[in-house]
């Protein structure tokens, strides 16, 4: 088992190598021109450069402080609405199909509304954010609730638990996988909406560096901030995996 | 001793009924399941209740724990109508996989029901502990309920049940999916509980002999609509032996009566 997992990270570590290593041959022949596609190590100077002389921190703080601001504010807004639906029949049987109806609207349909209602603002940035991150954790918490085994319910109504005590103590850790996994993946929708607000609304953050250096023909710092993008996602994402595992120790020892 | 004699008054009918069915007729989706069901059940007595499969042996529990409410009639407990369940009143479910909390570990179970009394934290390790020992699960406390066997879970959601401290145990068919020597320690050891405890037991089988074999009395129910058939009260010396009580003439005989009892009813 564990030379098998070796082994496979070995082949990752293998076509990651392989891949910047096609990266910087493309880069060394000029096949396509340097000023549209700096090579790895141009782009490598670039970000330290970035870090050591550059603002690239606290661009990379600006974006981290949107996506975690919304993340934060989409997994509690999304926790709660989707526990009071999810938690009674009527409301899943009403409401539920018209948020299947809205969540595949594109969330960039809704920027020019945040933007003219809210302006170019931290506000519109949140707003967006949270918007678009909230579905998947909403809807994995209506069905999370939805999916409580009513033999629990019964349970706790022989205790005589109370309300509160039965959303925190049976209702929210038996839909906690469902709703871990939706966070998970409105981190990533977090993030992406953080860059586009940036760029939109020329907010404080990567979006906006990446912007800026495109429009200035500094490829190597666009790739640069295309490149920190990539590791926010990857190290949250991780982050999140890990938080997954410690919370629901109890389901490894299930299977 | 104490329990015995209560146990003797509340068979002869002294005392008045813990749990009293008044006429109790339900009806669920248009179709009556209960009909004009009558019954009382004394203080500490142990009542079994068999019947064939769908004849209404779980719809009468859930009656008596309050989950269900009568269409007519009334189910008293103490005297008061129920309204609800209650925390004197606890259930051992059959499906003891679908009862236990997954996410909590067997002490973790157990302390939900100690939370829900309003225990003070610093009280709950050391009934916990107790508890689980009582079961005869010490030294799991750690365990999740995907960890242990099937008879260990049903003995984990029955140490949940007694951190009730439950004047009425109401147990539906709890060892049915259990294999047979499982079972018969299960059958002794509620025995045993119940005796130190004074609980009153309502006991649904399925299983004939288990149910003269634990109850002062055994009711058959008929189905469509479910109603009383058959009540037999068991005049077998306490404590239950699972060799020489079963051997007991009396035991062979209310065994007789009942096998046919079902039969005619299968027809
Ligand atoms: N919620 C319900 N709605 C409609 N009918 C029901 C409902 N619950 C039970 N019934 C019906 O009531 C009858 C009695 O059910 P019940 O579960 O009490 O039987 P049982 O004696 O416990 O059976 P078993 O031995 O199989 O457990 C069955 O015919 C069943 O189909
Ligand atoms: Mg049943």
């Amino acid at each position: 088992m564990n030379r098998t997992a070796l082994v496979w990270r070995l082949a990752s570590f293998a076509v990651a190598a392989s891949f910047i290593a096609l990266w910087q041959l493309i880069a060394n022949l000029k096949l396509v021109s340097p000023v549209f596609l700096p090579g790895p190590d141009r782009a490598w100077a670039a970000l330290v450069r970035g870090f050591s002389a550059g603002d690239l921190w606290s661009k990379l703080a600006g974006t981290l402080e949107h996506m975690t601001y919304g993340w934060l504010a989409a997994s509690i807004a999304g926790i709660a609405i989707g526990a009071i639906i999810g938690s009674s029949r009527t409301m899943r049987t009403y409401v539920a199909p018209s948020l299947e109806f809205l969540r595949p609207l594109p969330v960039s349909a809704i920027i020019p509304v945040a933007i003219a209602m809210l302006g170019l603002t931290q506000a519109m940035a949140l707003f967006v954010i949270a918007f678009g991150a909230i579905w998947p954790i909403m809807l994995a918490t209506i069905h999370g609730f939805a999916a409580v085994e009513p033999r629990l319910y019964e349970v706790a109504r022989s205790l005589q638990m109370s309300r509160l005590a039965v959303i925190f103590k049976i209702a929210l850790p038996s839909a906690s996988p469902d709703i871990l996994a939706g966070m998970r993946l409105s981190l990533t929708v977090a993030l992406i909406l953080s860059v586009v607000c940036e760029i939109l609304a020329g907010l404080d953050g990567l979006g906006h560096w990446v912007l800026l250096s495109a429009r200035a023909f500094r490829s190597a710092d666009l790739f640069a901030g295309v490149i920190l993008l990539g590791v926010t996602g990857y190290v949250t994402s991780v982050a999140m995996s890990l938080a997954e595992n410690r919370l629901l120790a109890w389901q490894a020892a299930q299977r | 001793m104490a329990s015995a004699a209560k146990r003797l008054e509340a068979v002869s009918g002294t005392i008045a009924p813990q749990i009293a069915f008044d006429g109790v007729t339900l009806v669920l989706g248009g179709k009556t399941i209960i009909e004009n069901l009558g019954l009382g059940v004394r203080p500490g007595e142990f009542l079994c209740i068999v019947g064939a499969s769908g004849c209404g042996k779980t719809t009468a529990l859930r009656l008596a724990a309050g989950l269900y409410q009568p269409t007519s009639g009334r189910v008293n407990f103490d005297g008061q109508p129920m309204r609800e369940p209650r925390r004197e009143i606890a259930i051992v479910f059959q499906d003891y996989g679908k009862a236990l909390l997954p996410w909590r570990t067997a002490a973790g179970n157990v302390s939900l029901a100690l939370e829900a009394g309003g225990m003070p934290s610093a009280e709950r390790p050391a009934r916990i502990e107790e508890l689980l020992r009582t079961v005869g699960l010490p030294g799991h406390a750690g365990k999740y309920p995907s960890e242990m066997s099937g008879g260990m879970q049903q003995r984990l959601q029955i140490a949940r049940c007694l951190a009730q401290e439950p004047k009425t145990l109401l147990m539906d068919e709890p060892f049915g999916a259990l294999d047979a020597m499982t079972r018969q320690g299960l059958q002794d050891e509620v025995l045993s509980l119940v005796a130190a405890s004074g609980a009153t037991v309502i006991f649904v089988t399925h299983d004939l002999d288990e149910a003269i074999y634990l109850g002062d009395r055994v009711i058959g129910l008929l189905p469509h609509p479910g109603r009383i058939g058959i009540e037999l009260p068991v005049n077998l010396p306490r404590p239950r032996d699972q060799l020489s009580t079963r051997e007991h003439p009396e035991f062979l005989r209310l065994r007789r009566q009942l096998f046919d009892f079902i039969k005619a009813t299968e027809q």
